[in-house]
Parts: C-alpha cells; sequence; structure tokens
C-alpha cells in the first residue's frame, strides 16, 4: 500500500505557512514579538478572521510557539548556560542556533546537538557578554557552561552498551590500537565551578538565574558518567584526565610516553605505577567502550 | 491480539517530571500513556523509567511526529520504530494527531491544521488506514485544538473528523479539551461537535488544562487543572458511551499525587 501524495494547493500552503514560523521573532521592542506586519498576504488571507483577533493574529499563535517550544527545549538542555546568560541573550543565541539548523525528524531534542558549536561560532573566546542581569562575564566561562551541558546532553541520551573490559589476551591490542570513550560518559575540564552546580540542575525544578563563581586557579577535570539513569560526577587528577585523552588517540606505550614527557621531572618517577592504577580503575568504571585503529 | 484496557479505565501522561516519584506506593491508575517520540530512540535513561513502569501498568503509545497530513511519508524506519515500541510494551493502541507537523524537511513540533476539505479528507482516511495497517493494532486520530480556521474550509470540524475515521475504519482519540478549546476560538457549539461522534469507535479521551489569554484566544497549554466547562463536556460524552479517559499535563505540572487526584476527579463528574 501506498502513501497517497498530497495536492499541489496543500503543498503550497504549508510551504508558506512553515516559512512564516521559521521567520525568527523580532527583538527590537526588547521582547519577543510576531512580526505580522511581514506575513505574506497569500497566507494570511488564507486563514479566516474571528470575532477578536485577525487573521494574521491567528497565524501568530502559531508563530510564537514555534520558537518558544524550541527555546524552551534548548533551556533544558542547556540549562547552566541559558541561567547564567539568562534567557533573553540565551534566546538570542538559541535562534541563531535554529536558523542555522532548523529540528529534522521526529526527535525534538536533536536540536541540542550542536549547540555548543553554535555558540563557539557566536562568540569569542577572549571577549564578555553581558547578562539580563547586566553583569559582564567572559566568554570563555559561557562557552564553559555550554560544553559542560552539552556532556550532559551527550551522556544523558547515549544508548546502553556493554562497557570494554580487557583481559590478558587484550595485551597486544594495547600495543597498536588506542581506546574510545564509552557514549556514556564524557570527560570534561572546566575552569569555573560548573559541572557541580550542573549536576545539581538535574534534581532541581527551578529556573532561577546563577552567577558565575569564582575562576579555579588552574583547570578541574572530571569524569562525567551515567548508570541506568542516574548521572554522577567523578574527580580526576590532570594527568589522569590527560592520559585518558592520549588514549584516545595512541596506543598505550606512545600515551604514557606523552605523559611522561609532559610531566615535571618530579613527578616521572611514579608516573608509570600512577598511570597503571588510573587505567585499571577507568576499567573498572568501564567507561571504555572498544579498541579502535589510532588516528591518522 | 493486543491487550485493552477497560472501557471506564483512567490514566495519566507518563512525564518524566513524575519519574522519580514513581515507586511505591504505586498510583491508583489503569494505565500511563507514552509520548511516542520520546521512547523511539535507544537512550538508555527513558528505557529504564519506561521498563519500570510496563512491569506494573499497560502503556498505550501516543505520537506527536507522524505528520499525517504532510508533504511527505513518514519514513519505513519511524513506523517499524513505533510498531517495534508499541510491540514493546504491547500497546492496546497507538494515536497520533488529524494535521501535519513539518515541511520542507523541518519539523516544526506543532500540531498545525488543515482546511477542511473532503479531499482531505479521503488523504487523511488512505494514509490513516495505511498506518494502522503498518502497526498491525487499533489507530486513533485525534482533534487538533486550533487558532486558526482556513477560508477554504467547506466542512466543518466534526464532519471532517467523523469522515476520517468512518473511511479509514481506524479510532478516534477524542480529546474533550481541544473541542472546548477550538469551540471557543471558532465560535461552535461543542455539543454539535460530540453529537456527530460514533462514541462505539472511541479508542480513548484527553482531557487537560488551557490558558485563556489577554486577547481572548485560549491556548492548548496543558498547565493547568481541567476547567468546569471541560469536565461538563467530558461527563455528557461519557454518558453516551464510557472510554479509557487520560489526563494530559505538560507543563508547570504538579506532584504526581495531585495529578492523579485531577484525573480521579473524572469519577465524580461522570457519576
Amino acid at each position: 500500500m501506498t502513501w497517497p501524495s498530497s495536492p499541489e494547493w496543500l503543498l503550497e500552503l504549508q510551504s508558506r505557512f512553515g516559512e512564516l514560523l521559521r521567520t525568527p521573532l523580532d527583538r527590537s521592542s526588547g521582547r519577543l514579538r510576531a512580526g505580522t506586519e511581514g506575513y505574506r498576504p497569500a497566507l494570511v488571507q488564507a486563514a479566516r478572521a474571528g470575532a477578536t483577533l485577525s487573521s494574521a493574529e491567528r497565524l501568530a499563535v502559531y508563530h510564537r510557539q514555534y520558537w518558544f517550544r524550541l527555546f524552551s527545549v534548548l533551556q533544558g538542555l542547556y540549562p547552566l548556560t541559558s541561567r547564567l546568560v539568562g534567557y533573553w541573550h540565551f534566546n538570542a543565541f538559541a535562534a541563531h542556533h535554529v536558523l542555522q539548523r532548523p529540528p529534522r525528524g521526529f526527535d525534538i531534542d536533536t536540536i541540542g546537538d550542536d549547540f555548543e558549536l553554535s555558540l563557539v561560532q557566536q562568540l569569542t573566546e577572549n571577549a564578555t557578554v553581558v547578562t539580563d542581569a547586566q553583569h559582564r562575564i567572559e566568554a570563555s566561562a559561557v562557552l564553559d557552561a555550554a560544553r559542560v551541558d552539552a556532556a550532559f546532553h551527550r551522556v544523558t541520551r547515549a544508548p546502553r552498551r556493554e562497557p570494554l573490559r580487557p583481559g590478558p589476551a587484550d595485551a597486544e591490542r594495547f600495543q597498536d590500537s588506542c581506546l574510545r570513550l564509552s557514549d556514556s560518559v564524557a570527560l570534561v575540564q572546566e575552569r569555573w565551578p560548573l559541572c557541580e552546580l550542573r549536576l545539581s540542575f538535574v534534581e532541581q525544578q527551578s529556573d532561577e538565574a546563577v552567577q558565575l563563581a569564582e575562576r579555579w586557579p588552574e583547570p578541574r577535570h572530571w569524569l562525567l558518567a551515567r548508570h541506568a539513569s542516574k548521572l554522577g560526577l567523578l574527580a580526576l587528577e590532570p594527568r589522569e584526565a590527560e592520559l585518558f585523552g592520549l588514549l584516545q588517540r595512541l596506543p598505550l606505550e606512545r600515551a604514557l610516553g606523552e605523559l611522561e614527557a609532559a610531566a615535571p621531572t618530579e613527578e616521572r618517577a611514579r608516573l608509570p605505577e600512577r598511570a597503571q592504577a588510573w587505567l585499571a580503575r577507568s576499567v573498572r568504571l568501564g567507561i571504555w567502550a572498544a579498541f579502535v585503529p589510532p588516528q591518522k | 491480539m493486543p491487550r485493552s484496557l477497560a472501557r471506564d479505565a483512567l490514566g495519566l501522561g507518563l512525564r518524566t517530571r513524575h519519574y522519580r516519584e514513581l515507586a511505591e506506593p504505586w498510583p491508583e491508575l489503569d494505565y500511563f500513556e507514552i509520548i511516542s517520540e520520546n521512547f523511539l530512540s535507544d537512550a538508555e535513561g527513558p528505557r529504564y523509567h519506561l521498563d519500570r513502569v510496563r512491569e506494573r501498568y499497560p502503556i498505550v503509545l501516543h505520537g506527536v511526529g507522524l505528520n499525517l497530513l504532510g508533504p511527505a511519508p513518514p519514513t519505513n524506519d519511524y513506523l517499524d520504530r513505533i510498531a517495534a515500541l508499541a510491540e514493546l510494551v504491547d500497546a492496546p493502541f497507538v494515536t497520533d494527531h488529524l494535521c501535519w507537523t513539518g515541511a520542507q524537511g523541518v519539523s516544526h513540533h506543532d500540531l498545525l491544521p488543515v482546511p477542511h476539505v473532503p479531499e482531505l479528507v479521503e488523504l487523511a482516511a488512505a494514509r490513516a488506514r495505511h498506518v494502522q495497517q503498518h502497526l498491525g493494532r487499533p489507530f486513533g486520530v485525534e482533534n487538533l485544538s486550533s487558532y486558526v480556521e482556513y477560508t477554504a474550509s467547506s466542512m466543518t470540524e466534526w464532519d471532517f473528523y467523523a469522515g476520517v475515521v468512518e473511511r479509514a475504519g481506524c479510532w478516534f482519540m477524542l480529546d474533550i479539551n481541544n473541542i472546548y478549546v477550538s469551540s471557543q476560538n471558532h465560535r461552535f457549539l461543542p455539543a454539535d461537535y460530540l453529537a456527530r461522534i460514533d462514541f462505539s469507535r472511541v479508542l480513548q479521551a484527553h482531557i487537560a488544562g488551557h490558558t485563556r489569554e489577554p486577547s481572548g484566544i485560549i491556548v492548548d497549554t496543558h498547565d493547568h487543572p481541567v476547567a468546569d466547562p471541560v469536565w461538563q463536556l467530558y461527563a455528557g460524552a461519557f454518558r453516551q458511551q464510557p472510554f479509557p479517559t487520560l489526563l494530559e499535563w505538560d507543563d508547570h505540572i504538579p506532584p504526581l499525587a495531585e495529578a492523579v487526584a485531577e484525573l480521579r476527579r473524572a469519577l465524580a463528574v461522570r457519576a
């Protein structure tokens, strides 16, 4: 049995309607407004006016709904970022992202998949961002927040897979392969205290603004991991995080070599032993998904 | 043969807000309804909670992404995933909306109306028939709440809706709140709408809250308790012939006990 085609007139109507929905809301008045004056007359005439609302105002209900639904989804997926910069500014970033990458497919949450990359395009690392509360914060803090939110988003949505449990028989594979991180974990680096704050949002219903705390003297590293439906954070030592990063692109021996070369002299003597312990713990925690060929 | 629900069953839309509250003592409900699209991926989190719930309650599927009157057919992958999910939970039935949701490759994630004309009755019926065959279980189409009517419409919404169900051989997924919302927005009598419904073909009815905007238009927000006029309509409909009743609550969602209490008002209203 086939799926019968739509008549041309319906395709035309839907094309115009879709175009209207995807037109960004007007921000010039200081609030988000559907610019009904720009609606195409053919579509406005196709809609029937009512007793209290014109046909354009009726179409505007859908216009607003399209944007506010997507803003709301992105705010939910990026709660740290949105509550840090405030919803007005966040929605401007979100609108830019949605215009570049309109939602496709049945899963509305995919709209959040590349949002942190969109922010990278929209913000310069060394610039500052003015928040809704008129605070000036470093753009790099906003980008860090977006990376943290994105990590939570990816880990939350990851399917369940059996982790890699290498045994003695896999010794050779460590010589010529690197490791792929499981989708249900993420390595996150933060320059401000963001990860634990973000984890607290999982339990909260609040949408109150948050203020950025003091920047850490040195970046901190976390392993974000999901077990069943729960998310947890495990603090990593900087060298440990570095090793896990290296193992994703180099075989074990070369990764250890690079780790040692980058370490200060006083750390080197104990590094092999510590690396062994970190690796053993990572396997115990099930953070690796598979052996994969080294990156070229 | 999929299992069935009692005609007087009471169910609640499963929402993430309630996941943590779903534990002993489990709420006194006859079934849950899930938004199909929230469970189509293989993400572990939603599946974990679905497994907990389906061990204890029947589950029905309610979709928002079929795009029945959209420009392009649903992919086989989408329909296969819906069918597999329905099979997994042994859903008594699957429902979606009599609307379009996307065009030109973009999903608008909204339930958009079409003109009510005989040509589209035939189109929607043929497509709904296709979906029901593909799924191999009862398929219900839901009436919309809408904010726009088209000058091209040549028939009432209820004739359009009933025509689709009759010609497709599918079922009504009757949203009582939507009838009320649209009746206020488009100035018709809800009684006229209900008079056109064959209640022997109602798979389920939805009830929900709505919001009246300052402009006077009512928006189907699902963020309030059910309004009194909707309860009155519901009672009248239920007396015609009982049907499973499902409460939807999607925004400003109250604690689980409160949502269940709101649903159970149905027992008093229809007594």
